[in-house]
């Protein structure tokens, strides 16, 4: 191998890092449970534990556009994210929620967990307008950092994942 | 005292304006800075603003940026209360015209302490 090749392998790698490269699965946690205590309750705990895969998933995500490029997206089950709108708008809470009363909330999560996520990254980045739905496939699976938590629990995934496909390999 | 609350997540600007409630603000809502100049052209002036930044049709930095346009509108405390935490983003909201900056996820005591700062405690909460 060459100097040169060394050179244009190290470059490429700094044009394209990976997120497990930017952050890792403790940080996730934390940027979530200063979400959840802020916005579903002061004595809302999250823990680190996987659970059952969910039956009825819904996801919510926004987009990290920069030096990194992907989606913050979170997962859970309908009936625990109709909770969590519940726990949001508090004694505001209709008595039947609508689709909407869930996208609204579910997604304004997404939108302060993906932002804090954001400024743990190195470099500015640009976030989109949260979306609510099925969740956007994972295109690299080494390019992901997931947390697995329960809340009531319940199981909710944070799964920072990139939007590109690996690079070809040499 | 009266705050307009702009914020295109309505279970955020539930959240705000009960703190602000709480603290005893007469609030009214817009759910994006649009909405929110629409407000103000109707003549519902308030003390204080709390705007979101990433909001469809007219983000909270162009809010900002029209509002300080007006001159009939400078007398007014701009918070933005937002999750663009980036410290770059910080300095251009502040430098539109912004006179705090609030990041999501924020504590009631957050926003209270901020208001203290800017002497805009409606008088009895004052301690
Ligand atoms: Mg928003």
């Amino acid at each position: 191998m060459t100097a040169m090749d060394t050179g244009e392998r190290r470059r490429t790698g700094e044009a394209r890092p990976l997120i497990t490269e930017l952050i890792d699965e403790t940080t996730v946690e934390s940027v979530a449970q200063e979400a959840w205590i802020s916005l579903v309750g002061e004595e809302e705990l999250l823990v680190p534990l996987p659970g059952e895969p969910v039956t009825d998933p819904v996801s919510s995500w926004v987009d990290v556009v920069g030096p990194w490029t992907g989606s913050v997206v979170l997962t859970t089950g309908r009936r625990t994210a109709e909770e969590l709108t519940r726990a949001l708008l508090r004694e505001h809470s209709p008595e039947v929620l609508e689709d909407e009363d869930v996208a609204d909330a579910f997604g304004e999560i997404a939108n302060v967990v993906g932002g804090n996520v954001k400024a743990a990254l190195p470099g500015s980045s640009g976030l989109s307008l949260p979306d609510v739905g099925e969740a956007p496939a994972v295109r690299n699976p080494e390019d992901v950092c997931r947390a697995d938590l329960l809340w009531r629990g319940q199981p909710i995934s944070i799964s920072v994942q990139g939007a590109l496909p690996p690079l070809p390999a040499h | 005292m009266r705050a307009l609350v702009i914020d295109d997540s309505r279970a955020m600007r539930r959240i705000v304006s009960g703190i602000l409630e709480g603290l005893g603000y007469e609030t009214q809502q817009a759910g994006h800075g649009r909405e929110g100049l629409d407000v103000l052209e109707g003549g519902w002036l308030p003390e204080l603003v709390c705007v979101d930044w990433n909001m469809p049709v007219m983000d909270g930095l162009q809010y900002v940026s029209a509002v300080r346009s007006n001159p009939a509108w400078r007398s007014m405390t701009i918070m933005m209360v937002t999750s663009e935490s980036e410290h770059t983003q910080i300095v251009r909201a502040l430098a539109a015209g912004a006179h705090e900056y609030v990041i999501k996820p924020f504590t009631a005591d957050a926003i209270r302490d901020k208001l203290a700062l800017l002497g805009l405690l409606p008088q009895e909460v004052v301690l």
